[in-house]
């Protein structure tokens, strides 16, 4: 019996697609997988389920009734329950009260919260999911990551005001969670399904998908891709289908390959979040680094950037030694950052065009480094834009009046306006539309030709097999390989990611 | 239209206040006198709400600045009882304006307290510090130098206008010369530029080589410092020195800057706009009291003016 279709969902943003026209049925007591790349529209179409985003179409039946989900109100009433990946806890509280967050909490007279009655509540919840050692009186502030979310997802289980609880949608529920407490999480998760509940569940990691889920639902480039039995598809099919297109069209080819001479060493570099990590990279050559999200990526960028203290390690920036003491000294020293979130590391929305681009380069850019030439500023941002093929009313537009790949280009402006030897990008094409993407991936082959090294940080495998010349693998903080990126396939990069050689992984279905 | 009132909105009703004066105190609102004692009147709240504007381009701000003014003028009084020179005196408590606010950068961007909760506790401190200095009593008399109290009594004559002597007082004189230097500060220098480039992400100015510390620590101590200058103007002008004198200045600086940011599309404070937000305060303040409305009244009439002010431009940029 289908307790939920959702026809023909689509959503833009800005005039940028994310949904075009989806298609997603659940069974009851189904298990079902969302799987995709980044960016396929995963989140967007979980938004819509839950009544956050307002679909631009959408024909959504529950129990073969026309329904409309127009706020998160609706949906818990409708018996959807969510699991979001970004953590919403509130540290100062306690684990029963996190859990009630959002519900009417037990009363003793009608007024007074009745405490003992919402502990022992809150106990059942979490011992549904086998959890006896987490004290729900304890703060929420002293529980471990994976505690937290054990907590969070046990909210989720907690007996219903009224409405019944008919479908858990869980977004990378174990990205935190231990083994066991996985395994616990997918004991629960079968009951679920084997009492008539279902459950729809979004996950990178496909292994879970193939042995918890039912059957799965592909999504690309914000499309439905496909649909079937789990039984009746391979782990590589899987990847296939989510990877899909060819990459080679998608970027631009290298004018010459890397030059011989290294432009940055890094020897035995620690800051926290990082294990010891040794590295270099050539001139004119582009190293990608790959991962699972929160392998240290982030972390290792920003240490050689010096917004991360470092705890040890040398640095050698061609000949010279380096040492990152503070953003300021990598930029004077020839580094240069594009921030993984452009618009909270990234930009002064409110200010304009110009004063972002040359707000790294002042001291050259003024008389004496004291006094602003607002004349020569404008000069040297519009014939920045024109590099990196901004779109743009003028140098004096804010930033926030322009698009995102724009304004992408506007802080990749800012990073080469030194022309720096180093360039570190995190996730640069992310929320980018596809003709800034491409604009993006020349302005890099360009730079490169010229002789900068590239660090390349990127959640979107093709683009590291499209642009790099060699891919380092990050795994819970360390460098775990380095491999060539010519002639690498994307599932085998993939398993890397996991931690899996290809060749193990054959063995074991062999 | 409505871009045209969201921009202009305030500088309308700051006409409207001119103009509903001049007609309501025909003979001596728009007089020559009348301005140039307003001037004198507002010239510590314009320096005190130029130093504040500093601070606040950052995001900031600094709830200090009335019981520094206090403080500097007691440490600059008890100084000449003790027999320094003027020169040293007021050089002495200028220097704690710096270091006042100095202290208030550290706390704020070395420690990391936020400003509201770091400044409170500084206010109590300078207060308690001008208490303890002075004994709770005003220093005045004798003990203050002629010299000292000739400064804002005196100023540039400007002429005769229909047999009345005007002049340019200095105290009007050493305002103006404070707004052109924060003018410059700001609007023309690296330093000014990357105070706004903090307050409008300062993430992403840290991560542009922004040193956001060290900036954070000059532009407190710069507001420590007008601070002092305010304290010292204000002790020159009723010839005395009290441990509370300074204390109705924070608050109006921070409403000048309030009053001046609705001038702004992106609400950010601009120094000649807080100099306009200074002047309505003032402007209300003069006249309602040639009006003899009760100082009561006028200060219900005013908190309502600053509310209506900035209600309406954050409605009009809420309605695009």
């Amino acid at each position: 019996m289908t307790l939920i279709s959702l026809q023909n969902v689509s959503k833009s943003y800005a005039g940028v697609p994310a949904l075009r026209a989806v298609n997603l049925t659940i069974e009851a007591g189904e298990i079902h997988a969302l799987v995709g790349e980044n960016g396929a529209g995963k989140s967007t179409l979980i938004k819509v389920l839950a009544g956050v985003v307002a679909p631009d179409t959408a024909e959504i039946m529950i129990d073969g009734q026309p329904a409309a989900i127009d706020s998160p109100a609706t949906a818990y009433r409708l018996g959807l329950r969510f699991i979001h990946q970004e953590f919403n806890v509130v540290p100062a509280l306690s684990v029963a009260e996190n859990i009630f967050m959002g519900r009417r909490y037990p009363l003793r007279a009608g007024v007074l919260v009745d405490w003992q009655r919402l502990n022992r509540t809150a106990g059942e919840a979490l011992s549904l999911l086998g959890i006896t050692h987490i004290d729900p009186r304890r703060k929420m502030a002293g529980l471990s990551l994976g505690d937290q979310m054990l907590v969070r997802i046990s909210s989720a289980f907690l007996g219903a005001d009224g409405a019944v609880a008919r479908l858990y949608v869980m977004d990378e529920p174990t990205a935190v969670l231990t083994r066991q407490e996985s395994e616990r999480l997918f004991r629960v998760l079968r009951e679920i399904g084997s009492t008539g509940g279902s459950v729809l569940y979004v996950s990178h990691r496909l292994d879970e998908v193939m042995t918890l889920c039912d059957k799965a639902t592909v999504l690309r480039d914000g499309k439905t891709i496909d649909t079937g039995k789990i039984a009746e598809i391979t782990h590589d099919d899987l990847v296939a289908l989510m990877i899909g297109r060819r990459v080679e069209e998608a970027y631009p080819r290298a004018a010459a390959a890397p030059l011989a001479e290294v432009a940055l060493e890094v020897m035995g570099l620690r800051a926290e979040g990082l294990k010891p990590l040794s590295m270099s990279i050539r001139k004119g050559e582009i190293l990608g680094v790959a991962g699972l999200p929160g392998s240290g990526q982030r972390e290792l960028l920003r240490a050689l950037f010096g917004a991360l203290p470092l705890q040890g390690g040398t640095m050698r920036l061609g000949d010279r030694p380096y040492l990152s003491r503070s953003p300021t000294s990598a930029w004077a020293s020839g580094l240069a950052y594009v921030p993984r979130e452009r618009r909270s590391e990234g930009l002064a929305l409110s200010r304009p065009i110009f004063e972002n681009m040359t707000l790294a380069h002042l001291k050259r850019l003024s008389l004496g480094g004291a006094f602003l030439t607002p004349r020569k500023e404008r000069r040297f941002a519009t014939a920045m834009g024109e590099n990196v093929r901004l779109r743009s009313a003028g140098p004096g537009q804010l930033c926030l009046e322009l698009s995102g790949g724009n304004q992408q280009k506007v802080v990749f402006a800012k990073a080469l306006g030194g022309n720096p030897d180093v360039l570190l990008l995190d996730e640069p094409t992310r929320g980018v539309d596809v003709g800034a993407k491409f604009d993006i991936y020349s302005i890099i082959r360009g730079m490169t030709a010229k002789g900068m090294a590239v660090i390349l940080v990127s959640s979107d495998l093709p683009e590291l097999i499209g642009m790099c010349d060699r891919i380092a693998v990050m795994r819970e903080g360390a460098i775990t390989e380095v491999v060539d990126a010519a002639g690498l396939g994307e599932d085998d990069l993939l398993n890397r990611c996991y931690g899996r050689a290809a060749s193990v992984l054959a063995a074991i279905r062999a | 239209m409505a871009t045209l009132l969201r921009r202009y909105g305030t500088l309308i009703g700051f006409l409207a206040i001119l103009i509903f004066f001049s007609v309501n105190l025909p003979d001596t609102f728009m007089t020559a006198r009348n301005w140039l004692n307003i001037s004198q009147q507002l010239s510590m709240l314009i320096v005190a709400a130029a130093g504040m504007t500093i601070v606040m381009v950052m995001g900031d701000f600094d709830l200090s600045v009335g019981s520094m003014a206090s403080f500097a003028g007691i440490v600059a009084a008890l100084l000449f009882t003790l027999g320094y020179p003027v020169w040293l005196a007021v050089a002495l408590a200028l220097l704690v304006g710096l270091a006042g606010g100095a202290f208030n950068g550290v706390l704020v961007s070395f420690i990391g307290i936020l400003p509201f909760v770091a400044t409170l506790a500084t206010l109590t401190m300078f207060s308690g510090l001008a208490f303890v200095v002075s004994g709770g009593k005003t220093i005045f008399g004798r003990d203050i130098p002629e010299s000292f109290a000739n400064f804002a009594r005196e100023g540039i004559a400007l002429g005769d206008f229909g047999g009345v002597a005007i002049a340019l007082p200095n105290l009007t004189i050493a305002a103006a010369i404070m707004v052109l230097v924060v003018w410059v500060l700001l609007e023309q220098t690296t330093f000014g530029r990357r105070l706004y480039a903090i307050g409008g992400n300062i993430e992403a100015a840290h991560l542009s080589g922004v040193a956001v510390r060290r900036l954070k620590l000059i532009a407190f101590s710069l507001t420590g410092f007008s601070a002092s200058v305010a304290g010292l103007m204000y002790a020159s002008r009723v010839a005395s020195a009290n441990p509370t004198q300074g204390s109705g200045l924070m608050l109006n600086a921070i409403a000048a800057v309030f009053l001046g940011m609705t001038m702004s599309e992106q609400s950010e404070p601009r120094i000649l706009a807080t100099l306009i937000g200074v002047l309505i305060l003032g402007v209300l303040d003069n006249g309602l009291t040639q009006m003899s409305v009760d100082s009561y009244v006028r200060q219900v009439l005013v908190g309502g003016i600053i509310v209506l002010a900035v209600a309406s431009s954050s409605i009009s940029k809420r309605a695009r």
